[in-house]
């Protein structure tokens, strides 16, 4: 793991906000609450760190990654989330597939001047990767045309007739064995489905005009297909009579109802296995892949429809305040609005302290004191204030000793109106005080500041690594009440040496009719505002050796 | 359905197999598709306003499980998305070690000081100790992720309708609901019981749901979308996965399976659980039982399409080395099993037919006595019913053949000792002692087959009338059956063969249950919950059921609108899921 890991916490669910408890950045819980400051956002009037989990969002656009054609979100609900067009992936590799002629293209030298217009590649079609030549003719997959392959493939899938949707019927006394005659055996699972679901509805349906009969107003329902025939009946007048309603709800028993027993006989599939062995059949992954689940041998694998992604704006969940809107336009990768937190708090960069001699060795040495230098850099145009506080021992089996030399120093603010010749001169000035005070001040030295910039504060951070042995406490040192040591060998990452670290900042800023931090430099002292933000961080410092 | 309550009482309690299907939707079971106006959830916000009455809502189905994730919309016929848990899912934001080389032969590191497999479970079935909170977030960056990648919804209010086994934990219910509400804008749950909902998208409304899951096997026999008996064993996935890890050990070291036995644990770091898993529904398969059940000779048993086996050779005694690669040993290997041998991890699994049935504990006993027992203990008329609706559902169950096998098991089972629920020796001798028969004549028991219609024969001869089994007697001839029978589309259900049928899977059933509005077991709201939390439910025994009764005359009479202000100020329960 790099040295230079900032990861940042946020707490929004108030259960964690535990104060009086150091964060744990070893309990996995934790993995699901650290961002890299890259991640995460702000919300300026809230003044709240906003992380992915705590954001509302909204769609913007929905496109096919792949043809990065736009889809309204009315036709997302009708058609699915997948790209409609000619966008397939490839069941077993990822690549793209492409629409091919099944037949060679006839060559050029055999074609004489007059048709050579004429004739193109003709069908039948086929979906074919590039990558690993995998052809959905394999698959008994082939089209009739080359445009359309979604519509195509769905209806070689789900059967001709039973196209997405049958109708809901809600037509109420529909005997169900005259659908019979008409609708052939639903194969596919879609097919069942809609199966079992009209027989459903049709004998929803059917019970209850049955009993909205008895009790005259018996029906507030309006989503139920019974107040629709309740009100049928009174405009055209024609009661229906009650008795010939079923009462009885019965169950789905012919297969065009959706009903099914099972093939329970599937020696067919295994000595379909024996055939094909171990490279016959599915990768989980590829398993995983496919829209519908259930395949098991390779010629199972359909084409797969690339994903729709979508574009999204977000929004403080507490006060509506947009974080990030993105550029309604596919191809537009630009942000109209990002609010992102790396302008909002100071930036932590971790390094170890230059130690003339001996290069930084490339792991930590257990119960070896190193040093550390944090730098703290303010985005701000405020100058503010940290007060940082950790553990005196990091949490977990091997507990380390951290001591941050000082804890509470000012970092100066930003500014975008200077001139860059100033700037190199003040840092020369900067420099030059450094030197000035360089004999005494860039001793490590605790409460002292180690260095300092214009936006920017260095600060030494001191750590003695634990030792990774594991051995039992003997048992003389072993209290009564102790619960016993954990033994096990070592964990996942057990040997990083990770800071939980409490970061308080407080500045004080313009009230915040306009947008914080633009020219704010310029305006009268007295309207300020006292502002404060406090977060846990973890860093990074490194990996332990286990010599 | 109004005319319900004076049907009822009127019923015979042999008929129960024919009862009036639109009948008492209980508070219970109300996810039944019993025929009365599907009750709606109306807003309990102080304004009342019918806006989540529209019927173009969303409503998002999840389909919870140990290792998987099922999330789609209510009418689709697959889950737009199917969540497998893996360690991919609790890594940092941010965390990209899984792209660099040699990520995958470091898994041995990865797993130190973990179960076996532990990562790729959402929860453990023993939630003592169990961080909770853990299980919360899983949850909820899998279905951020879901939502976001797979459904393109935005963080708009959306109903959930939950899927659940019913014997999910409570504090684990408590933990998932926490994190539905808190983290989405949920304005309501429903929850939903999968074996009800795998009956459901079976078209049946009785069942015997065999639910070959990830740590359980659970058997459920449903009776009129009611929820009667359940039964569990640990033969199930996670079993089957260890045997599959101790199969390949053994190949691997090429030790033979007679000299494995009963050594010390195979260790767990030589092939990873992905291979294993990978292997497993990759490429095992069952076997036929060796003695396959009888067929047609007592009437009823299985007229099953157990075709020809004689033209390719049996695959039992198939030696063909089978290449199975493996990548996750040190060094890989391609090794060579025989063909016959993948058939050995589900017999020593599911069935381990070599050992008696009296050497198993109650909580592993072998698939096809579960069911068979499960079936043995249930009533009369439920057995009839539920024996004929056999439904299997869960992830092992894709496993080639075994279905099949459970079934002649349980067919062989049922020939060999009848649906006699006292056996043992000492039965046996009385049954075959002709001193202790009263009616020598007589046959103590026709067949496996409970057979409900039965002309009597003994009410001509006088004498032999005293003696009678009662179970025998004539059934009165009962009117409101009568009535029923006349009736346009009735078809006498079948009962009292064994038969399994095929369901869409639980997922499917609550997207179409939840399509057609049946309303769930339980509903919780939002503001409830996080007021109360789970201790504000009641508990289903404290629930007053006169209450509920008037509640439901209420929604009889007038139909769902006065329910549902009606229901509003009194308890609200997590139905089955409630009781502790």
């Amino acid at each position: 793991m790099s040295e230079s890991c900032l990861i940042n916490s946020t707490y929004d669910l108030p259960e964690d906000d535990d104060e009086d408890h150091a964060f744990d950045p070893r309990s996995p819980r934790s993995n699901y609450s650290l961002y890299p400051l890259e991640y995460l956002l702000y919300c300026v009037d809230c003044h709240q760190i906003r992380c992915p989990r705590c954001v509302s969002e909204e769609l913007v656009t929905i496109y096919c990654p792949s043809c990065l054609f736009e889809v309204g979100s009315s036709s997302v609900k009708t058609e699915g989330n997948r790209c409609t067009r000619s966008c397939f992936q490839c069941p077993i590799c990822v690549g793209p597939l492409a629409v091919q002629s099944l037949e060679s293209a006839p060559e050029a030298s055999l074609l004489s001047a007059d048709n050579a217009s004429a004739s193109g590649p003709t069908g039948p079609w086929a979906l074919t990767c590039s990558y690993c030549n995998w052809s959905s003719s394999e698959v008994g997959v082939k089209f009739d045309k080359p445009q359309g392959i979604f519509a195509q493939l769905s209806k070689l899938r789900n059967g001709s007739n039973t196209s997405a949707d049958v109708p809901l019927t809600s037509a109420g006394d529909i005997s169900p064995t005259k659908r019979d005659a008409n609708m052939p055996e639903p194969e596919s699972t879609r097919a069942r489905f809609s199966a079992l679901r009209s027989f459903y509805q049709s004998q929803l349906a059917n019970s209850n005009t049955g009993s909205s009969m008895a009790g005259g107003m018996g029906d507030y329902g309006f989503s139920s297909p019974a107040a629709l025939t309740r009100i049928m009946s009174i405009y055209s007048g024609s009661t229906s009579k009650p008795k010939n309603k079923a009462t009885v709800m019965r169950e789905a028993d012919v297969p065009s109802e959706g009903f099914r027993t099972s093939n329970l006989d599937e020696s067919e599939a295994i000595s379909k296995l024996r055939a094909e062995g171990y490279d016959g059949t599915v990768t989980m992954e590829q398993a995983v892949s496919q829209v519908e689940e259930g395949a098991h041998f390779a010629d199972e694998l359909w084409p797969v429809a690339s994903l729709l992604r979508t574009k999204r704006a977000k929004r403080c969940p507490a006060c509506r305040h947009i974080l990030s809107k993105p550029e309604a336009k596919v191809s537009n990768t630009r942000w109209r609005i990002r609010l992102v937190a790396g302008n909002h708090i100071p930036s932590v960069t971790i390094k170890p302290l230059p130690n003339p001699g001996a290069p930084p060795p490339s792991a930590l040495a257990p119960l070896k004191p190193a040093q550390y230098l944090l730098t703290f850099k303010n985005p701000m145009f405020d100058s503010i204030k940290v007060t940082l506080a950790t553990p005196a021992t990091t949490p977990g089996r091997f507990s380390s000793k951290v001591t941050i030399l000082c804890p509470q120093f000012t970092v100066g603010a930003n500014s975008d109106d200077y001139d860059l010749n100033e700037v190199l001169k003040a840092e020369d000035r900067d420099q030059r005080d450094g030197r000035r005070e360089d004999d005494g001040s860039h001793q490590v030295e605790a409460g002292k500041v180690f260095e300092r910039g214009r936006n920017w504060v260095s600060i030494v951070v001191e750590v003695i690594p634990a030792s990774l042995q594991i051995q039992p406490t003997p048992s003389i040192l072993q209290k009564a009440g102790e619960p016993e040591p954990d033994l096990a060998p070592l964990r996942e990452d057990e040997d990083i040496l990770e800071i939980p670290m409490f970061v308080r900042l407080e500045w004080e800023s313009e009230p915040s009719q306009d947008q914080v931090g633009i020219a704010s430099s310029g305006k009268e002292k007295d309207a300020k505002e006292k502002r404060e933000l406090a977060y846990w961080s973890v860093l990074g410092i490194g990996r332990i050796s286990q010599e | 359905m109004a005319s319900d309550p004076d049907a009822r009482p009127t019923l015979a309690h042999r008929s129960v197999s024919n009862i009036r299907a639109g009948g008492q939707p209980s508070a219970r079971d109300s996810t039944s598709g019993a025929p009365h106006t599907p009750l709606r959830p109306l807003s309990t916000s102080a304004f009342g306003s019918p806006s989540s009455a529209r019927a173009e809502e969303e409503i998002i189905v999840i389909e919870l499980g140990c290792r998987k994730l099922r999330v789609g919309f209510a009418g689709d016929s697959t889950p737009k998305r199917i969540v497998a848990f893996d360690s991919e899912h609790d890594k940092r934001a941010g965390d990209y070690r899984a792209w660099e080389p040699g990520y995958g032969h470091d898994w041995r590191k990865r797993m130190a000081g973990k179960a076996w497999g532990s990562d790729h479970e959402l929860y453990q079935l023993d939630v003592r100790g169990q961080d909770l909170g853990l299980v919360g977030d899983k949850l909820e960056r899998v279905l951020r992720d879901t939502f976001t990648r797979y459904l393109l919804v935005d963080s708009k209010a959306r109903r959930i309708s939950l899927v659940l086994p019913p014997a999910a934990p409570l504090p684990l219910l408590s933990s998932t609901l926490s994190t539905l509400f808190r983290n989405f804008q949920i304005p309501t749950i429903s929850l939903l019981s999968s074996p009800v909902m795998a009956t459901f998208a079976a078209g049946v409304r009785s069942g015997f749901v065999v639910d070959i899951g990830w740590n359980e096997t659970i058997v459920t026999a449903v009776y009129e979308f009611r929820e009667v008996r359940t039964w569990r064993t640990v033969r199930a996935g996670k079993k089957l996965l260890e045997e599959t890890q101790k199969f390949l050990v053994n190949a691997l070291q090429c030790r033979t399976a007679e000299s494995q036995v009963e050594e010390a644990p195979t260790p767990k770091d030589i092939i990873s659980f992905e291979e294993c898993e990978e292997v497993a529904t990759r490429m095992l398969w069952c076997k036929k039982s060796e003695k396959t059940p009888k067929q047609s000779n007592t009437e009823g048993l299985p007229t099953l399409h157990e075709a020809d086996e004689s033209d390719t050779p049996y695959p039992a005694e198939d030696s063909t080395p089978t290449p199975i690669h493996l990548t996750s040993c040190n060094p890989s290997k391609t090794i060579e099993v025989p063909f016959s041998q993948l058939a050995e991890p589900c017999e020593t699994t599911f069935f381990e037919t070599r050992y008696a049935p009296a050497c198993f504990d109650d909580h592993e006993l072998p698939l096809h006595l579960l069911i068979y027992r499960g079936l043995l203990q249930l009533p009369l008329d439920v057995r009839a019913m539920c024996m004929s609706r056999i439904i299997f559902s869960g992830g092992c169950s894709n496993i080639i053949g075994l279905r099949g096998r459970i079934f002649d098991e349980v067919s062989l089972l049922a020939q060999e000792k009848g649906w006699e629920v006292i056996q043992g020796k000492g039965a046996d001798a009385y049954r075959k002692n002709p001193k202790l028969k009263r009616n020598a004549s007589r046959q103590t028991n026709d067949g496996p087959i409970p057979t409900i219609s039965q002309t009597d024969p003994s009410g001509a001869s006088g004498e032999e009338a005293v003696p009678l089994d009662p179970a025998h007697a004539p059934a009165d001839v009962d009117e409101v059956e009568e009535h029923i029978r006349q009736e346009k589309n009735y078809r006498t259900p079948v009962q009292g063969v064994l038969r399994v049928i095929d369901t869409l899977g639980p997922w499917c059933g609550a997207s179409m249950a939840t399509q057609l509005k049946v309303p769930a077991l339980a509903m919780i709201e939002r503001d409830i919950w996080l007021q109360q939390g789970v201790n504000g439910a009641s508990r289903p025994n404290e629930v007053d059921v006169q209450a509920q009764q008037k509640q439901q005359r209420q929604s009889m009479g007038t139909g769902g609108l006065i329910r549902g202000q009606g229901n509003q100020a009194t308890s609200w329960t997590l139905g089955v899921w409630g009781t502790v």
